[in-house]
Parts: C-alpha cells; sequence; structure tokens
C-alpha cells in the first residue's frame, strides 16, 4: 500500500466541553476555533465552527469523530470529516490529558479522513481515502494526512 | 489462496513469507498465540514501510484478503444522493497471518453511484474465524477510474485493479479477547472487483 502526503492540519481546541458518562462511553466534546493546513496541493486556514465528538470507549480507546470545514487560500470550502481512534499506555495518556508533550510514537493515534469539494480544483478530495497521525499537543492536534494511493 | 500469494508483489506489500516468519517469530518467542504480537508496535522488520515523496512515511502491514461472494445487485435505480444498488453477500472466506475464517451469510453492501461517476461502498458483513469468534466489519469507501475500465467492470470482465482506483476503510467490533485488538485498529483496503466477487486486501495502518 502506497500514499503521500497530502497535508499537515493543526486544529486549535479550547477547553473541552465535558459531558461526562453516556451509555456509550464517556464524551468529551472539542470545538474547533480555528486552524491552519499546509500541503504540496493545498493549503488555508480551518474555520471556527467545528468540532471533534469524542468518546472514551469501556476498553480505554478514545474515538474521535471530527467534523470541520477548511479554507483554501484561493476561496474554496472544503468539508473534512474523519473518524479515528486513540489508545496507548495508561501512563502516557495520563500525560497527555496533564497537557504535557508526549512522543507520537508511544501511543496509537490514526484516524481516516473524507472530504468534499465543490470546486473543480479540488474535486480530487471527492474520490480519495486518506489517512491521518495524529500528535496531540498541548493547543490541539497536529494531523499529519496521507492520501491512500 | 492465489489471492493472497500475489500480495507480495504489490507496491510496498509485504512477501508472504516475511509474513510468515515475522508469525513464526511472535511464535517461537512464547506468545500465547500469533496474535499476541499483533498490537501496535512501531514498525520493524516485516513491515511494509512506505516512504513517499515528501519524505513522511505510512506503515502498514497485511492484516488479510477477504473474498466476498455476492448475489446479483437488486438494482433500485435512481434515487435523490444517486444511483443506487444493494448487493447482499452471500459468503466468503478471510485470510491473514493472524486470522481466518468465512464470511457468514447475511451481510450486505449499499452501493451508491454518485453524480461525478464515483462508486460508494457501504458494507456490513460478519466474520466467522476458525476459532468461532464473531467479528462484525464494516466500511465506506469509493471506486473510480477511466471510463473503459468501469465499463469493462460493469460488463464482468476482470481488470487489472492497477487501472482503477478501489479503497476502502474498515472497522471492526468483536467480544473475543484472542482478536480484541480489531477494536483498537485504523485499516485500509486495497478491493479489487472480479467476476465472482470482490476482493479486499486489508492493511493495519500502524
Amino acid at each position: 500500500m502506497t500514499s503521500r502526503l497530502l497535508m499537515t492540519l493543526q486544529v486549535v481546541v479550547p477547553p473541552p466541553q465535558r459531558l461526562g458518562g453516556v451509555p456509550h462511553g464517556t464524551r468529551v466534546i472539542a470545538a474547533i476555533t480555528g486552524g491552519t493546513f499546509d500541503g504540496p496541493r493545498l493549503r488555508g486556514k480551518v474555520l471556527a465552527g467545528g468540532g471533534d465528538w469524542t468518546l472514551s470507549r469501556s476498553d480505554s480507546v478514545l474515538e474521535l469523530d471530527l467534523r470541520i470545514t477548511l479554507e483554501t487560500d484561493d476561496g474554496a470550502l472544503i468539508s473534512m470529516s474523519s473518524f479515528g481512534l486513540r489508545h496507548g499506555p495508561p501512563e502516557v495518556l495520563a500525560a497527555l490529558a496533564r497537557g504535557e508533550s508526549v512522543d507520537p510514537s508511544t501511543y496509537y493515534f490514526r484516524t481516516a479522513a473524507r472530504f468534499e469539494a465543490s470546486a473543480q480544483r479540488y474535486e480530487y478530495l471527492n474520490r480519495l481515502i486518506a489517512i491521518a497521525y495524529g500528535d496531540r499537543r498541548a493547543s490541539g492536534p497536529i494531523y499529519t494526512v496521507e492520501e491512500i494511493l | 489462496m492465489r489471492a493472497f500469494e500475489s500480495e507480495g508483489r504489490r507496491p510496498g506489500g509485504v512477501h508472504r513469507r516475511e509474513v510468515l516468519k515475522a508469525a513464526a517469530a511472535a511464535f517461537v518467542a512464547g506468545a500465547t498465540n500469533a496474535w499476541a504480537g499483533f498490537a501496535h508496535a512501531p514498525a520493524g522488520h516485516g513491515h511494509s514501510s512506505v516512504v513517499n515523496t515528501r519524505g513522511t512515511a505510512m506503515n502498514s502491514r497485511p492484516l488479510m484478503t477477504v473474498r466476498i461472494a455476492a448475489a446479483p445487485p437488486q438494482k433500485l435505480g435512481a434515487v435523490p444522493h444517486g444511483i443506487r444498488s444493494i448487493v447482499l453477500v452471500t459468503g466468503g472466506d478471510f485470510e491473514g497471518p493472524r486470522l481466518r475464517g468465512k464470511v457468514l451469510p447475511g451481510g450486505g453492501d449499499w452501493l451508491l453511484l454518485r453524480s461525478d461517476g464515483v462508486l460508494e461502498l457501504d458494507l456490513r458483513i460478519t466474520l466467522e474465524t476458525d476459532d468461532h469468534a464473531l467479528i462484525y466489519m464494516t466500511f465506506q469507501g469509493v471506486r473510480h477510474g477511466p471510463p473503459d475500465a468501469i465499463a469493462a467492470l460493469g460488463r464482468g470482465e476482470n481488470v487489472d485493479p492497477a487501472n482503477y482506483y478501489f479503497r476502502t476503510l474498515p472497522r471492526f467490533e468483536t467480544s473475543a479477547e484472542a482478536y480484541a485488538s480489531l477494536n483498537r485498529m485504523v485499516t485500509v483496503g486495497v478491493g479489487e472487483a472480479r467476476p465472482a466477487g470482490a476482493v479486499h486486501r486489508i492493511y493495519e495502518v500502524l
């Protein structure tokens, strides 16, 4: 299986909304107030208003369910949604929860992303499958998004 | 088996013998079963490490090949989102270094041909391993390609899968402890549409 870099995406996340225990796990909603993305074929900013609806499951895996809108530097709007998983050793997850910087190779944080665009120059995004490698920073996650070839 | 053996020739794929070697090494190392070596270890020997032109790397390793036997499609025709076909799954099998078994009849693929010519897949099936664990598998995916390749597929012909793009994002649910790693992994499927049904080579993203 081969891939190539689509973009690096950084989203800004203010303190999350902690909803607590719900039937499927522990729900935490992270509103997204902005961010940037940059890649060989697209770059621009993340619009405020999206979010990541995260669910901590009974097996300690965090499910991520992200929806954001990207605005390219040439004015196109792109909808991005991704579903992902984050898990790792308890001490690593505890350090992440304390907002510390943690080497992303010490935990598993991967998402699968899909896009929607109407602008002809970004139509290729409608047809591709992408995988992202996540790096949870205190200010918000950084994703390296790879197009599956 | 034939489909599985061809995996070693795919770009970024891992040779069959390397997979066997890795599985054997896990066994020799005293693992209770080959699956025990299956957690999200950093990519190492026997893993596929794909370095792209931009210098970033995506690591993956083969999880399994799923072969699906399907009934003739139910052609629902034009619906608000595109052209809908529903393909019921009648059976099949799956095989990988750490799991194998059969596809149970009763699932299906809810296909939607979009206005931009892309076929969207939305599959739900149940797998039963050879040691009787049940695994719920779903995926969404896309299939598209040049008009001549897609037309040949429509006529039920064999087409080299390198001529079209057929990729999926499988997800799994299981309660079986031996296969619990499936609940925690992100995977990608590389599909091949064959006259008898689709074949999906599924890779674990490491």
